[in-house]
């Protein structure tokens, strides 16, 4: 168990080291949230009462597709695999360890919008801020699961650039955080279905729970996990 | 002495790419043991199928103790710093905060120092002590002095040495003849996945067939034409009173040579014979075969 916590901890660490990390955890989301936050409520005053949530899905989106698969390929793709097999360190740590650091840094990043939006846009709280925060960690798992996929397939940081983008962009443009999904075509409405954001956007802004809007999160996390572990198996046998 | 390593028929593939073809060696506990071969002729696949890093196809590994592997320059990420390996490695092996293998290489004085920031021998250095931090009986070194300076080398083999001192079993693979010759009990040299050669350093250079240059020095010129039908003697230099001849078979080639000399009545002052360094025999066995 002390080897696992060292693990945890030094991936914390190694994460505030790695420049790639630090700026898709914290530095862009936080400035995107300042920018779009000073824009969107002089332009319009009802976007202040999504803000926090929209703007923490952001942050989550971006930090899990572009920022949590970063460690993950310097591990699994490199030499560094053979360095945790012959060092008696299990594989799955590796996806662990990132996984716990990860949410530890967009949780926080999370806190601070929750914290600073008011203040700084005159943002309005959710009503109920333990439901909002339950919900903000299942969709926080969600993502750092779909992230951890990327993070284990693709083999060099500049295709993860690439690729990422291909869940990161449609997520931003097609789940509603940016403009009401009502705009959008019937077609693409029904595309923003396949990213959790949309879903991650209908259960924060929730009034109250609603059990079923769990359901396609639960099943991008089922499905991802299955990956993942056939993945990390094969990666275990060569 | 016992058996350290036992690897038998040992078959290893990559889709329908056969790297290792049947691979029969032992390793013997205590000795330091080399595998060489050019590149790609399976030295570190048949490294890390030992080490347990790989699976195999056919064929069975004995590994009879505990086994350390010193890892390549790229295996840890650039930001970690040398304690923080350490102490990963150790937590993970349950083995509480010892420093001594750190004082013991020198890693203390860059302990607090990034991964990425170490020169090339302090990242060997602590590799080294990453490999023993779990007081392995069998250590296996893959270029452990690739890109050192003359006394990092010198450092790093007096550690080896060191290391079969207290009776544990190295298998290394090198590039470098000079640090197998000097180091290496016993050689394996891999050619495309088989086996080419397995013995001493010694019986490589004097057993193995291959060309040697017998220099003889003479009181009167040598004329070469007498040599023209010989059977022994492939190519001759001659100057003055010195003849070069290169030869697979000294011991007639000499005798063949004596005996003109001697009907020519011409006195032989000095005879040398060149064989072979082991970097040459290593080129012959590894690249062309015999």
């Amino acid at each position: 168990m002390g080897a696992f916590i060292y693990g945890v901890a030094l991936q914390w660490k190694l994460d505030l080291r790695n420049k790639g990390v630090l700026i898709t955890y914290y530095l862009v989301p936080l400035l995107f949230f300042a920018f779009i936050g000073t824009i969107f409520t002089s332009i319009n005053p009802e976007a202040k009462e999504t803000l926090i949530q929209s703007m923490t899905i952001f942050a989550i989106t971006m930090g899990a597709f572009l920022g949590s698969p970063i460690p993950l390929v310097e591990l699994y793709s490199s030499e560094i695999k053979k360095a945790y097999k012959v060092g008696k360190i299990p594989l799955w740590t590796g996806i662990v360890n990132n996984l716990i650091s990860a949410f530890v840094h967009l949780f926080l990043t999370s806190i601070i919008i929750f914290l600073v939006a008011p203040i700084a846009f005159d943002a309005t709280r959710p009503d109920n801020i333990l439901f909002y925060f339950v919900s903000l960690a299942i969709f926080l798992i969600v993502c750092l699961s779909v992230g951890t996929v990327l993070g284990l397939y693709i083999k060099s940081t500049s295709k993860l650039t690439m690729f990422s983008q291909i869940l990161f962009l449609p997520s931003l443009m097609l789940s509603g955080i940016m403009f009401p999904v009502e705009l959008l075509p019937k077609g693409l409405q029904t595309a923003g279905f396949l990213f959790p954001a949309t879903w991650g956007l209908k259960i924060m802004t929730r009034l109250q729970v609603d059990l079923l809007l769990y359901l396609p999160l639960i099943g991008f996390f089922v499905l991802a996990c299955i990956i993942n572990f056939i993945k990390l198996a094969r990666i275990g046998i060569d | 002495m016992n058996v350290a390593i036992e690897v038998e028929n040992l078959v290893k593939k990559y889709g329908n790419n056969t790297v290792l073809h049947q691979l029969t060696f032992t390793a013997m506990q205590g000795e330091i043991f080399a595998l060489l071969g050019a590149n790609g002729a399976g030295k570190t696949t048949t490294l890390e199928c030992i080490e347990g890093i790989r699976s195999y196809q056919e064929g069975s590994i004995h590994v009879h103790g505990k086994i350390g592997v010193q890892l390549q320059s790229t295996s840890l990420p650039g930001s970690i710093t040398a304690i923080e390996v350490y102490k990963l490695f150790s937590k993970w092996n349950k083995i509480k905060g010892d420093m001594t293998l750190l004082e013991r290489f020198g890693v203390s004085d860059f302990k607090n120092k990034q991964y990425k920031s170490l020169l090339t021998g302090q990242k060997r250095r602590l590799h080294l002590a990453i490999a023993l931090v779990h007081n392995p009986d069998i250590i296996f070194l893959d270029e452990p002095t690739a890109g050192l300076d003359v006394e990092g080398r010198v450092a790093l083999h007096n550690e080896i040495r060191g290391l079969k001192e207290a009776g544990k079993t190295i298998i290394m693979a090198s590039h470098d003849m000079a640090e197998v010759e000097s180091l290496c009990d016993r050689i394996a040299i891999l050619r495309e996945g088989k086996l080419a050669f397995l013995g001493t350093a010694m019986e490589l250079t004097q057993t193995y067939y291959g060309e040697s240059r017998i220099i003889i020095r003479t009181r009167y010129p040598f004329p070469t034409r007498n040599l023209i039908n010989s059977k022994q003697v492939k190519t001759t230099e001659n100057d003055q009173n010195y003849l070069a001849v290169i030869t697979e078979d000294i011991g007639d080639a000499l005798l063949e040579l004596l005996t003109i000399l001697k009907e020519l009545d011409n006195d032989v002052l000095d005879i040398k014979i060149e064989r072979a360094t082991l970097e040459q025999r290593f080129m012959e066995i590894a690249k062309e075969g015999r």
